[in-house]
């Protein structure tokens, strides 16, 4: 990633015209450089010619809705994604998820608390120590920002990346949910968990041999997470 | 049907005096009914045969007595020697009808002779002495009866058998005699009728209880499949129907039973409909009404931050649309929770925490430190939905702060598999008439209070909270009447006892091996 410029710049998508402009004008204040689209199609095209920084994405959406969006951009691109969405109704969070959004917000939101949390999803990005760890045959290079398995280049958003460097931090350490919502999504002490659940689902998928029966990111029942370096 | 296997099985407890009520009464009284037949009939016709047995053997037995006595007693000489006596008494009793003969005669004026046909057998002492005075006694002679002296008999039991004892004088001169028959053969030709007829009675008694049984069951099986829809329709089963075969009452019932339930099913159907289509307008309209909020919300921080540089004649509405933004926004919130709860939708997303870091939290967010005074060990360890817990907290502190007052005493505990969050205020405590009321949604202490800053959910929504968990909320005074205390009781493993509506995510399996 490391395009952390100064003024963020986002791309909104959200096909209400009062909401659209209501965030773009809260976000514009809050520092942020916004561009918008009102339907997913828009948006994808607007993403491939100005290549924002982050995706705050509403979730109903006319057309491909914000879910099938959000798979889309993921076949190519790790850029970090906030859903948008009208409902906390569970199956939603939990779609939304799983089509690899990184953060959620619930409308109505307010302006200050989704600046905190684009803020928030750009710091994962950044580069904190200048050391490299390996487990495996999986190294995780610090001062590059990047992950290879068996040489090759992992593709990971930066939340992935950034729940992978707390793991590895911490090798052999269980992690609760809560730790790492703290950790890696900045969440106060009602982070959503399955979050973090999701995440290491798609985490697995990348770095884990067999991500049905991992044996990087082990789960620990009734506490959390942890890294196990490799026998 | 193992279903309804289960369900009988766990039914026995009522099944039990039912089934001996109904069942019992028809058997005692198809039992009484058979007995009392069964009774007088053989009764009847045990009685009819012994009087015609004994009768038939007894005349038989005297006839052939009279005749003999006719024959050969009065054939005697008027001043019979013993040995002649005895002679004609055994010819006599040697006759067919076999019965043992005493002649008594006199071999001179007041010496009186006895001749017997069997000595071992029957003797003059075994006469009973009312018969030899009936015997002796001289009748008077009227038109109606011809002769002084009749034939005589008595029955009389000797060491247990029965003897038929009859006697006679010769008219004009001659012996006395007395014949002695025993009627042991009849008497066992009787006791075998009466075996039998004791027999055919238990029989009958046995016959009438199976049959009883069989009619107890053809009426209790409806009666019992009728009791089983009646509860099963009352424990919800509304599409419960009785199968109905025949024309008969029970027919009827089931029939009437079915009607019932039909009707039932349908008006349940169009009040849940309508029900489920008002819920449904409030859920969309809660929804419609998130899109101008998410607009008005994001704006009103943008107005907020210029509130210092404006207008000192706008501020205060511009105030006032920020603070009544938020609240709309409370109350949209609030709402779309009770109609999740109220379709069943709402789940719980589970997590283990230590409940004293949810609970300082909590506080601390709403910057309620101060007014509350905690005491929660660290290192209870509870898996729940921490989202809920937090409403749940803030609405219950939040409450005791407004009405109450603080400070506002929180204490955490744990009893076997519960945890227990006792909230304490020191205010005025709850009117008992309103008790039962306060989880009520919008329920008002009173008309004139003043609206409440709430949503008037608050306390509702903690409950649903709490139930959802598998837990509850439980409102009291304290007993020193010093305010109100409410207890939320929760499982510590809400995954357990919420029954598969928390989301199991655990489902990994990677640490299986």
């Amino acid at each position: 990633m490391g395009q952390n410029v100064a003024v963020p710049f986002l791309l909104l998508i959200e096909d209400d015209d009062s909401i659209r402009t209501a965030l773009e004008l809260s976000l514009s204040r809050q520092g942020h450089k916004v561009a918008t689209a009102a339907t997913g199609e828009d948006g994808l095209k607007l993403l491939r010619e100005q290549r924002p920084d982050l995706i705050v994405l509403d979730v109903m959406l006319p057309g491909i809705d914000g879910f099938e969006v959000c798979r889309r951009i993921r076949r190519t691109d790790q850029l970090p994604i906030i859903l948008l969405t009208a409902r906390s109704d569970d199956i939603d969070v939990v779609v939304g998820l799983e089509s690899g959004a990184d953060d959620y917000v619930v409308k109505p939101v307010q302006g200050r608390v989704l600046d905190a949390r684009i803020r928030a999803v750009l710091r994962r990005g950044e580069r904190e120590s200048t050391d490299s760890a390996t487990f495996g045959s999986l190294v995780i290079d610090r001062s590059a920002m990047t992950v290879t398995k068996n040489g090759e280049d992992l593709q990971l958003t930066p939340t992935e990346l950034r729940l992978l460097l707390e793991l590895s931090r911490r090798p052999g350490q269980a992690l609760s949910r809560q730790q790492l919502l703290r950790l890696v999504w900045e969440h106060d002490y009602l982070g959503d968990s399955r979050l973090v659940d999701a995440c290491v689902q798609r985490l697995r998928a990348k770095v884990e041999d067999v991500p049905s029966s991992p044996t990087l990111i082990r789960t620990v029942r009734g506490v959390g997470y942890r890294l196990d370096v490799p026998a | 049907m193992s279903g309804a296997a289960r369900r009988a099985a766990r039914a026995v407890p009522g099944a039990g005096p039912r089934w001996t009520s109904l069942r019992l009464r028809l058997v005692v009284v198809f039992a009484l009914v058979a007995l009392t037949a069964a009774v007088s009939a053989s009764g009847i016709a045990y009685w009819l045969n012994r009087e015609a047995v004994l009768t038939r053997t007894q005349d038989s037995a005297l006839n052939d007595f009279r005749q003999e006595m006719q024959n050969r007693a009065a054939a005697l000489p008027p001043r019979p020697t013993e040995e002649e006596l005895r002679r004609t008494a055994e010819q006599m009793s040697s006759g067919g009808v076999g019965y043992g003969v005493v002649l008594l005669g006199e071999r001179a004026k007041g010496k009186p002779i006895a001749g017997v046909s069997d000595p071992d057998r029957f003797t003059m002492d075994d006469v009973p002495q009312e018969l030899r005075a009936a015997v002796n006694k001289r009748q008077e002679v009227t038109s109606n009866n011809a002769y002084p002296y009749h034939l005589f008999w008595q029955r009389t039991t000797r060491d247990g058998t029965p003897y038929l004892v009859g006697g006679t004088r010769i008219v004009g001169g001659g012996p006395t005699g007395y014949m002695f028959k025993s009627l042991e053969a009849e008497r066992q030709d009787l006791n075998s009728l009466a075996w039998s007829l004791g027999i055919a009675t238990a029989l009958a008694l046995i016959g009438s209880a199976l049959l009883a049984q069989a009619a107890a069951t053809t009426v209790l099986k409806p009666v019992h499949r009728l009791g089983e829809a009646a509860r099963r329709l009352g424990e919800g089963e509304l599409d419960t129907r009785l199968r109905v075969s025949g024309t008969d009452e029970l027919a009827e019932l089931s029939r009437t039973f079915n009607s019932a339930a039909e009707s039932l099913q349908k008006k349940v159907a169009d009040m849940s409909s309508r029900e489920e289509s008002s819920r449904r307008f409030v859920a969309d309209m809660s929804h419609e009404l998130r899109t101008p909020l998410t607009a008005l919300t994001a704006v009103t921080e943008v107005l907020e931050e210029e509130e210092d540089s404006l207008d000192p004649m706008i501020a205060p509405a511009v105030k006032l649309v920020v603070s009544e933004t938020r609240r709309l926004n409370t109350l949209v919130e609030n709402l779309m929770e009770v109609t999740r709860f109220d379709a069943g939708t709402a789940r719980l997303v589970l997590d283990d925490v230590d409940v004293a870091d949810q609970v300082t939290a909590c506080v601390d967010a709403r910057a309620w430190l101060d007014a509350v005074e905690l005491d929660a060990e660290r290192g209870i360890m509870a898996r729940l939905d921490p989202r809920r817990l937090d409403v749940i907290l803030a609405n219950l502190i939040g409450n005791a702060l407004k009405h109450g007052g603080s400070p506002v005493r929180v204490s955490v505990r744990t009893a076997d598999a519960d945890l227990f969050i006792e909230v304490r205020d020191h205010g005025p405590g709850i009117p008992e008439d309103v008790l039962p009321h306060v989880f009520d949604r919008f329920y008002k202490a009173s008309a004139s209070r003043p609206r409440s800053e709430g949503s008037g959910l608050g306390l509702s929504i903690a409950m649903e909270n709490a139930l959802i968990h598998g837990g509850d909320i439980t409102a009291a005074n304290s007993p020193d009447g010093d305010g109100a205390v409410f207890v939320l009781r929760l499982p510590r493993d809400a995954s357990r006892t919420a029954d598969g509506r928390g989301e199991e995510r655990e489902g990994d399996g990677d640490e299986g091996a």
